[in-house]
């Protein structure tokens, strides 16, 4: 590499890293969506009557078998034929979001079946209604017993952030072939420094997440009757 | 938790509200595309297309927003009308006129056969044969003219189709094309990003004129706007006598014009100098204190001045 491709591969470096702002935009709002919609299709999937537990099965099984890029590719361009008009970023976050809600959902769904169906009836048989169990008692064990599950499925989506590049978000992967594009040489290096930025950010993401996993660990807490339903 | 989680999502939905209320004109362009639109090292949306969109929307008054967009989801985008300009040296033709409107063309280009200088070609004629690899940008004229020119009339050659420019020039370099075929001020960009590497075999006389496109019908009225700002950045026409029944277009470029100097920034000198040239110019463009023609001024002319000296 010549002298002006390492001031090129330089100067580039605060362009892509305004890029990967970007993406972690796209990772807290898909995770966030995920998670929120993830956690009700495990409590439909878990405690609701057989027609709703069928309808949260048939979505989660359309959003895990759609490729991510057609699902993309749907919302964004898909909606616009109805004259829904989101912007790339917002189409991103809902397709990523959602496809993650249905990976996010097994993992709660297996975590509240791995606490148990008679920890449910000994709530109910002290007087807390079922709503209350979920939210007392088995919620909190659930969540600690996903984290390990979820913290694949947080590197996962870390990297999927860049597939939004192909509706038009300017992320890091597109700000790097721009760089690619503008002077051949860095075609190697600028995805070399693309890589180390994802892999410091899954190093970080992970050990944070098994930090907290740490900090809300119960001594004894043990999972029984996985795969059961209630 | 769950209004955590509204904190966090709500943000995102009112960025995507503000974004479709805003009003001024969205312009797509494929980058990288040098001259006509590249991306600087620190992010900079520049080339001959954008500036010239850029001068355009301060001589009549509105206001433009650049939006990258891979050159063969460009039309689509205008006619969906999810952006209201393509800008990125497109070729005026009758099967692009049936989707789109055009403004008066601004540009004479023909495509050019790139391969690596140590070919044994001597013409291009030489090259179309014997399933040689012939790499082309998707969706653009250059790719049009191998797959009607050579692959649909049966010559024995393979075409190859890229989403961007840069990417098929890298395969030529590294020997997995024989050819690219672009058009020729690309071209010669590509030549001296690699001096060493490339040459030009031949020119094929296709005499494309460039246009900026909007959706068809022209809802927003901005061919006139964009046809004025021409004229008045001292790009003139003269016609020639038809050729075959159709009017030969012929550029006149009015010396010492904003026009002038856009073409003489942004063909010939290297990008890195047209960049730190734009860096220093572009606050001319947008400084209110002079009247919008002399902003204009001032910005290509400190351009030229910078990039070529």
């Amino acid at each position: 590499m010549a002298a002006v491709d390492w001031q090129n591969l330089v100067q580039g470096i605060p362009s892509l890293l305004s890029g990967l702002l970007i993406n972690l935009e796209i990772l807290f709002g898909l995770i966030a969506l995920g998670f929120a919609v993830g956690i009700m299709i495990a409590l439909v999937q878990v405690y609701s009557p057989r027609p709703f537990a069928a309808l949260a099965v048939g979505y989660e099984w359309f959003f895990r078998g759609v490729p991510e890029m057609v699902l993309l590719m749907l919302i964004y361009f898909g909606l616009r034929q109805f004259q829904v008009r989101i912007t790339p970023f917002i189409a991103a976050v809902i397709a990523l979001g959602l496809r993650s809600s249905a990976y996010q959902s097994q993992i709660f769904r297996g975590a509240i079946q791995a606490v148990g169906r008679r920890q449910m009836m000994a709530a109910l048989s002290v007087g807390m209604t079922r709503l209350q169990a979920i939210r007392h008692v088995i919620l909190p064990q659930a969540l600690r017993l996903s984290i390990p599950p979820w913290s694949n499925e947080f590197s996962s989506v870390l990297k999927d952030t860049t597939l939004a590049s192909a509706i038009g978000v300017i992320e890091v992967f597109k700000k790097a072939r721009f760089i690619m594009g503008r002077n051949y040489a860095l075609a190697l290096p600028i995805f070399m420094v693309v890589a180390l930025f994802f892999l410091f950010l899954t190093y970080v993401g992970n050990w944070a997440l098994g930090a907290l996993e740490r900090r809300y660990r119960i001594p004894g807490f043990e999972a029984k009757g996985a795969g059961e339903r209630f | 938790m769950g209004r955590r989680i509204a904190i966090l999502v709500l943000p995102l939905f009112l960025l995507g509200l503000g974004a479709v209320g805003a009003e001024k004109y969205i312009v797509a362009s494929d980058i990288p595309w040098a001259p006509f639109e590249w991306a600087s090292p620190e992010g900079d949306y520049l080339g001959f297309d954008l500036d010239v969109m850029r001068c355009i929307a301060v001589l009549m008054g509105y206001e433009i927003e650049i939006r990258p967009v891979a050159f063969d989801s460009i039309i689509p985008a205008v006619v969906l009308g999810e952006v209201d300009i393509g800008a990125s040296g497109f070729t005026i033709t009758a099967k692009r006129e049936e989707v789109v409107d055009f403004s008066n063309p601004y540009w004479l280009s023909n495509q050019a056969v790139l391969v690596r200088r140590d070919a044994v070609f001597k013409a291009p004629d030489d090259l179309f044969c014997c399933g040689h690899k012939i790499g082309a940008q998707r969706g653009t004229t250059g790719a049009d003219w191998v797959q009607s020119n050579l692959v649909d009339k049966g010559v024995d050659v393979q075409l190859v189709l890229y989403e961007t420019y840069p990417e098929a020039v890298l395969d030529l370099v590294n020997g997995r094309l024989d050819a690219v075929v672009q058009d020729e001020p690309a071209s010669q960009q590509s030549l001296s990003a690699y001096p060493d590497d490339l040459k030009i075999l031949g020119v094929i006389e296709t005499n494309e004129y460039f246009g900026f496109l909007v959706a068809s019908g022209d809802p927003k009225g901005l061919l006139p706007k964009i046809n004025e700002g021409m004229l008045k950045l001292g790009l003139r026409y003269d016609l020639e006598l038809p050729v075959e029944g159709q009017w030969k277009v012929k550029f006149r470029i009015l010396p010492d014009s904003p026009w002038f100097y856009l073409v003489q920034a942004y063909f010939g000198p290297p990008l890195e100098k047209v960049e730190s040239a734009w860096k220093a110019c572009i606050g001319t463009l947008y400084d209110e204190t002079f009247a919008p023609a002399e902003r204009v001024f001032n910005f290509a002319k400190c351009l030229a001045e910078r990039a070529s000296g």
